[in-house]
């Protein structure tokens, strides 16, 4: 390409479940990915399972990224996990960060997400994870 | 016709979802996909709004939205953003401030990135317009990036163009851009309550007024509307304006005229995309960056490249 554009830049949809209102680290996520090239979806604070779900089907995004600093994940990111497989988005890749125990990973898991990062992680380690993820659902698909 | 397309008409979500995204990404899929549902398209009403940065233009579509609602029209909105020209990437925050249509299955929101078009809109902006239209919806509107001068691209695509305006943005900013005074169909003052309301609002009469002497019986008189879209104030008097000028456009023919010029311009546009394709080649870029160093001029750079292609055609002919 001629120019800063690829045809088909990675779109990813972050959203903030639960009644936490702090912005910095989903903020700083976002314009990390900017640069990155990716197209990112805000959908904002107080977000629910239902809310994100449907956003993320209207948007079509490729990746669906949950920032979780207060309690509850552990009933409303599985959820989340649910609606979009009712309605047919499980092929989207889902990643939460945030404070999230370790102890609740594996449930988080085996709910259907793919990777959670802890508190604090490097957004270059984030943004290469989701490249990774693309590069490989890209070479599939043309397989 | 595909499983997607008969999805698209059926007004699916997922799959308007994923026809917009085809476009949006130049996927072969998604030109085919528009070329089935064609037929079906040209019944909605496609509104622009454009103003300048903090206009308040998302919270504006939010109580459009909520007001078009109330009347149980179904509205598509596409929000478009600006990428960044170095990255190519982009944040689509205009959902943010339409959160609480998020739910409603009569409202389809679209984020948007300009990916690289000046003007204020995406190349995928018409087509995504195109896809919403045959889903159904009675509305679409089309939020435009609100940055500096030029976004008046919206002018050509809307059958009507809202211009918003704010108060305190400075004499020459905003109203005098003539184009705008020219194109726009209605003319909002947001965030009504602010101070320098007033001397905006006369600044938008004066323009109105001038631009009233010198049409010569186009028959519409552009209203001027208040608004506090944050508190919700003003969104039934613009949606009447939308009705009210919808009708003017029908019963003058300009409803279909505008659609015809669009679609036109629409062809040249895909047409000088697909001729840019069908000439360029991979040895280009080399030729290109001549041109960026200075050693060739872009006259004879361009005139060099239709050369080659010229000689190429001629040759396997």
């Amino acid at each position: 390409m001629m120019d800063g554009y690829s045809e088909r830049p990675i779109r990813v949809l972050l959203a903030k479940l639960g009644m936490d209102t702090h912005t910095v680290g989903v903020t700083i996520i976002a314009h990390a990915l900017r640069e990155a090239g990716m197209e990112v979806i805000f959908t904002g604070l107080k977000q629910t399972p239902e809310m994100v779900c449907a956003a993320a089907v209207q948007e079509d995004v490729d990746v669906v990224g949950i920032s979780t600093l207060s309690a509850g994940h552990t009933r409303s990111l599985p959820k989340l996990a649910r609606l979009l497989r009712e309605a047919g988005a499980e092929y989207k890749l889902l990643v939460a960060g945030g404070v999230i125990p370790e102890e609740d990973k594996s449930l988080l898991t085996q709910a259907g997400f793919a990777k959670i990062f802890t508190m604090g992680a490097d957004t270059r380690e984030i943004v290469s994870y989701l490249q990774q993820w693309w590069a490989e659902r890209q070479a599939a698909e043309a397989a | 016709m595909s499983d997607l397309a008969a999805d698209v008409l059926a007004g699916k979500v997922a799959a308007g979802a994923r026809a917009i995204r085809w476009l949006d990404d130049r996927d072969r899929r998604g030109q085919q996909l528009l070329r089935s549902i064609y037929a079906h398209t040209g019944r909605a009403h496609i509104v622009g709004i454009t103003g300048p940065p903090g206009a308040g233009k998302s919270t504006l579509t939010d109580m459009i939205v909520a007001e078009l609602r109330r009347r149980e029209r179904r509205v598509g909105v596409i929000a478009i953003d600006p990428s960044s020209p170095f990255t190519g990437g982009a944040i689509l925050g205009d959902r943010v401030r339409m959160a609480r249509h998020t739910l409603d299955p009569g409202v389809f929101i679209r984020s948007i990135g300009t990916r690289g078009q000046a003007g204020g809109l995406s190349r995928s902006t018409h087509d995504a317009a195109l896809v919403l239209d045959a889903m159904g919806y009675d509305m679409v509107i089309v939020e435009t990036v609100g940055v500096g001068q030029d976004e008046i691209d919206v002018v050509n695509l809307a059958h009507s163009t809202i211009i918003v305006g704010v108060p305190g943005l400075g004499d020459e900013v905003q109203a005098v851009k003539a184009g705008l005074m020219e194109a726009g169909d209605l003319f909002v003052v947001n965030k009504a309550d602010r101070d320098g309301y007033e001397a905006t609002r006369r600044q938008f009469e004066l323009m109105l007024h001038l631009r009233e002497q010198s049409r010569a019986g186009n028959g519409w008189n552009a209203p001027l509307l208040r608004a506090v879209a944050n508190r919700d104030e003003g969104g039934a008097e613009i949606v009447d304006a939308l009705a009210n000028h919808r009708a003017h456009l029908e019963t003058s023919g300009g409803f279909g005229a505008r659609s015809g010029r669009r679609e036109r311009e629409q062809a040249l546009a895909l047409l000088r995309d697909a001729i840019l394709r069908e000439i360029m080649e991979k040895g280009d870029e080399a030729l290109l960056e001549d041109v960026e160093a200075r050693r060739i001029d872009p006259y004879s750079a361009a005139q060099a490249m239709l050369a080659r292609w010229r000689e190429k055609e001629r040759v396997t002919a």
